[in-house]
């Protein structure tokens, strides 16, 4: 399976796969106007993965301001996480945030209140 | 062409303490590009990081609201403008108003919208948002997922308030105020 490689730009997030060691990494601002034909691409490949891997998959994000198209967005992304965790697939969200910067935390925690899978929130020093 | 008076311009952005402002067609790039000298002027005003997304998301959710509905609307780029202005009140709360043009018979509704949001309490609007959130995307839908103005108001210090101006030739200007 190919990887993804989209770099970030002004309004979107870098967003990353790694299909060998089961990741997928997103990292900035993400407020572009069309929020779902960014992520797509990402919705797709985790689908794929999830279908052909048998492996245990982790979402490693490092979001900043979330325009709310694209918490639509992410939300899809987390639903299809469910799906998996429900059908006994291994899925884990880490969720990287700046200490300085409680409204991403409060945002992730929005979003881990509708996830049973492991769904971590971790403050770092930036 | 008369001469603009520059200082008394000045002297209503300072008496409204008016920090930036725009006034004209609304592209992509140019929200990114007022959004970047907002990002660093909330950076010199030693905002707190918190504080600046908020200010930061305000002004995104209300410029891409009104790109959204000129795109459903099938209007051109020229006649998706707005009037844009980002302020401090006197208790230092940033506000961010902005003004559009609608089609009249849009305008009621929109208004009705705004205000019974401005009506609910926050859990009501926690729990408005992530019904709005489960809805199932429109097909083919490009625009926006109809969870800006519940989102504003979550995030707003006070209740949202807009008022509406009939035009003469069928439109309408709408404008709206978030304080953060």
């Amino acid at each position: 399976m190919d990887n993804l490689i989209i770099e970030s730009t002004q309004s979107t997030p870098s967003i990353m796969t790694d299909y060998r060691e089961g990741t997928v990494e997103m990292r900035g601002d993400s407020y572009p106007e069309n929020s779902f034909e960014l992520f797509s691409p990402a919705m797709r490949w985790i689908e794929e993965y999830l279908a052909q891997a048998g492996r245990p998959l982790t979402l490693n994000l490092h979001l900043l301001y979330l325009n709310t198209s694209s918490v639509k967005a992410m939300m899809d992304i987390f639903d299809i996480l469910e799906e998996a965790h429900q059908a006994g697939g291994r899925v884990t969200v880490n969720w990287y945030y700046d200490e300085q910067n409680e409204r991403v935390a409060e945002l992730a925690e929005e979003f881990k209140e509708d996830c049973s899978f492991p769904f971590h929130i971790t403050s770092q020093v930036e | 062409m008369e001469l603009i008076d520059l200082f008394s311009l000045q002297q209503t952005y300072n008496q409204q303490r008016i920090m930036l402002c725009f006034n004209g067609p609304l592209t992509k790039s140019l929200i990114e590009e007022i959004g970047n000298a907002l990002r660093n002027y909330m950076e010199r005003e030693n905002a707190t990081a918190s504080s600046a997304m908020d200010v930061f998301g305000a002004y995104i959710e209300l410029t891409q609201n009104i790109r959204h509905y000129a795109a459903r609307k099938g209007w051109d780029e020229s006649e998706a403008a707005a009037t844009v202005v980002i302020a401090r009140d006197a208790e230092g709360h940033y506000v961010v108003s902005a003004g559009n043009i609608l089609d009249a018979a849009d305008g009621p509704e929109l208004e009705a919208r705004v205000r019974k949001l401005a009506s609910l309490d926050k859990a009501q609007l926690k729990a408005e948002y992530k019904e709005q959130l489960r809805k199932p995307r429109e097909e083919g839908a490009v625009t926006g997922a109809g969870l800006g103005l519940i989102d504003l108001a979550r995030k707003a210090a006070e209740p949202l308030s807009c008022a509406l101006r009939t035009l003469d030739d069928g439109r309408a200007f709408f404008s709206m105020r978030v304080v953060m």
